[in-house]
């Protein structure tokens, strides 16, 4: 089978050989028309080389290959009874400052561990005392590229640069076309519209321990950007997708923690 | 057989190139809205400000020119 061949990337070098010859002929004919033409030729040309399309990947795709995964975790979780909301957990809670974990009581409402006490076993996906699991947060990732690409650690920003950079960098990295970031007391409002992840959001609504619990990737990584920015626990209180999955309304709540040892 | 472009010539097509790139930047961005053309953004404004750096440049290498000249 013969792969077909893409006929835009014969565009550039094509504009790159025209302005050349284009150049060459007007050093020897001593045109300026031509030295023009040519001269706009070679740098369109070598521009269209430099801005070149990043490789895309199609959304169906996208989604076909984020989903199986999440369903997967919601069947282990379900099966083992698992109910209560993931918890996102700031690096403080872990000696590796670049573990990005989500912690699940088995009992609900049940008291989140101890900074020191969940250190112990950060290693641990099952914990004893109180019963628990520990889970790589699916938006790990993603909260990297977002660090990445502010050029800073978000452990050493706060909630109000996050309020005011992150709308900016979910449309500049185009997950998302319009987003919305508000907080009040211990709550924290986002509001995304034309998100990449409208199809997984659509198909997890269905997965009673993902959807609102974990949350999808692009809702776990800004759960995980709150926790480090804040250095607080964070929980997806709600989390409404429209029909389409067009809009995205997610609430997260800031946990106040349980009160330091004394030694 | 020499260039048959002279020093204000590059001057003027720098300027020109400069302001379409920057529109063009522009116009792509998904601030504006997603745009379906898929290239790098982010690449085309580095050419833009290249292209906007070189033509200053050449602002500043008139004026001095002129100034040594009076």
């Amino acid at each position: 089978m013969q792969l077909k061949s893409n006929p835009a990337k014969l565009v550039p070098p094509a504009i790159l050989s025209a302005g050349s010859i284009a150049l060459a002929l007007s050093i020897n004919y001593a045109s300026s028309i031509l030295a023009f033409i040519g001269l706009g030729l070679v740098f369109w040309g070598g521009l269209l080389f430099y801005i070149r399309p990043e490789r895309y990947v199609k959304e169906a795709l996208l989604d076909k290959m984020a989903l199986p995964p999440l369903v997967s975790l919601n069947e282990i979780m379900t099966g083992l009874g698992y109910k209560s909301k993931g918890i996102h957990l700031p690096p403080k809670y872990f000696t590796n400052f670049e573990s990005a974990k989500v912690y699940f009581s088995a009992e609900n409402n049940a008291k989140l561990p101890s900074p020191e006490e969940m250190q112990k076993n950060e290693n641990r996906v099952f914990l004893k005392n109180p019963d628990g699991i520990l889970i790589t947060s699916p938006g790990f990732e993603l909260t990297e590229l977002f660090e990445k690409n502010l050029g800073t650690n978000l452990t050493k920003v706060d909630l109000q640069y996050l309020e005011k950079n992150m709308p900016k960098l979910l449309i500049d990295l185009e997950i998302a076309q319009k987003v919305e970031m508000h907080s009040t007391d211990s709550r924290v409002n986002v509001k995304i519209e034309g998100s990449i992840t409208k199809g997984i959001c659509k198909e997890i609504g269905r997965l009673s321990s993902i959807c609102g619990s974990l949350g999808c990737p692009l809702c776990s990584s800004i759960a995980l950007a709150l926790a480090k920015a804040t250095g607080k626990p964070i929980i997806i209180e709600k989390g409404l997708a429209s029909e389409d999955g067009q809009i995205l309304e997610i609430e997260y709540r800031l946990l106040e923690e349980p009160p330091e040892k004394t030694r | 057989m020499s260039f048959p472009l002279e020093f204000s010539d590059l001057d003027l097509w720098l300027a020109g190139t400069a302001i379409i790139l920057f529109l063009t930047s522009e116009m792509l961005s998904p601030l504006y809205g997603r745009s379906n053309i898929h290239i790098n953004n982010k690449r085309l404004r580095n050419a833009a400000k290249a292209v906007l750096i070189l033509f200053l440049a050449s602002v500043v290498i008139r004026i001095i020119s002129t100034v040594i000249a009076g």
